[in-house]
């Protein structure tokens, strides 16, 4: 290797030695993204329990005077729930069940439901009555375990529904909620 | 001469910067939310947890903060032991809750009239701190029962899926 040579490779050498990528755009890029996510991120997502209230109407009932229908209650009290299934007409078949006002007691309360709506799916409405000293998060897991379908709970279509009842099938698994404990 | 050696080779390793950037876009990519309403809720509020999936669509009407009970923003109400005032009360219901709902229901009558959708005239939105008792929500509930408010959506902070 003559001197020529050796100077032209130490060139060549030096040259690519010297070559880096400029990644100051790209940390720019990034800055403004990660201020743009930041500011406009929802850290806490909203939801909303829907319930009804009782209303005293001049209207006439939804029901025949002589149809027998199942009346679905639930009572929340300071330290436990009581479900309570019953028959408008003879035979009632009042069946009572307690669980704790816990996270498990609610789970259970929530399995029980779904079984008395897959049992009878055309009553749609629970009433709930609440004792006054029991706090709004415990009551807010009650009206959950009522009204919300988890994952993997039956989807219960009723059969005569209208197609509004049909659609809401998907999301709930009593989706008429009534605080019947408003009352004058 | 040294020093000016010394000078050349010293450079700023941003490696480890962008590393955390991109775990922190990641990160707020992945949790990103798309409701379609945000919404800031009241200081000195914290709402119940919910598996609900029903999501936020219209503002709160009703906020009830651990000390007082607004209507629109407006402060309508103190509560001063989980309870509201002896002189604020009517039949068991908050009356200044039910004067401010029923101008409300009068407003949403005039703008509602000759309309066939009338189901939103009747719904409220209600934001209440999770420590309350169901006592006061439902003076609440009865105050705007009274002013013909049926429906009420009660807000909850939803559990992550």
């Amino acid at each position: 290797m003559n001197k020529k040579q050796k100077k032209k490779k130490k060139r060549k050498a030096i040259k690519y030695r010297d070559i880096e990528l400029n990644i100051m755009p790209f940390i720019d890029v990034f800055s403004l993204l990660n201020t743009f996510l930041l500011m406009s991120a929802v850290f806490i997502a909203i939801g909303v329990l829907e319930v009804q209230i009782p209303f005293l109407s001049s209207a006439p009932p939804d029901t025949k005077d002589n149809e027998r229908t199942l009346d679905i209650s639930v009572d929340v009290e300071k330290e436990k729930i009581e479900v309570t299934t019953v028959w408008s007409r003879a035979p009632e078949n009042e069946e009572k069940k307690d669980f704790p006002l816990t996270k498990a007691g609610s789970a259970e309360l929530h399995k029980f439901l779904v079984n008395v709506r897959k049992t009878n799916p055309e009553y749609d409405k629970v009433s709930l009555f609440t004792a006054d000293d029991v706090i709004w998060k415990d009551v807010a897991m009650v009206i959950d375990a009522i009204k919300t379908r988890l994952p993997g709970d039956p989807l219960i279509v009723p059969k005569n529904g209208t197609d509004a009842e049909k659609a809401m099938a998907t999301d709930f698994i009593y989706p008429k909620v009534v605080m019947s404990s408003v009352m004058l | 001469m040294a020093s000016v050696q010394n000078d050349e080779g010293v450079s700023l390793n941003l490696m480890p910067m962008l590393d955390i950037f991109s775990i922190l876009i990641t990160f707020l990519l992945m949790s990103y939310s798309t409701d379609p309403v945000s919404y800031d809720i009241s200081a000195g509020l914290e709402l119940p947890d919910s598996v609900t999936i029903t999501a936020l669509d219209e503002l709160p009407t009703i906020i009830v903060t651990k000390n007082e009970i607004m209507v629109n923003d407006k402060k309508v109400a103190t509560i001063l032991g989980g309870d509201v005032p002896e002189r604020d009360r009517s039949q068991g219901a908050v009356y200044p809750v039910f004067v401010e709902l029923e101008k409300l229901a009068e407003a949403n009558k005039r703008v509602f009239r000759g309309k066939e959708d009338k189901t939103k005239t009747s719904v409220l939105t209600m934001e209440m701190d999770q420590s309350h008792q169901f006592k006061l929500m439902k003076r609440i509930m009865l105050a705007a029962q009274q002013a013909e408010f049926v429906t009420f959506k009660l807000m909850v902070a939803r559990e992550a899926e």
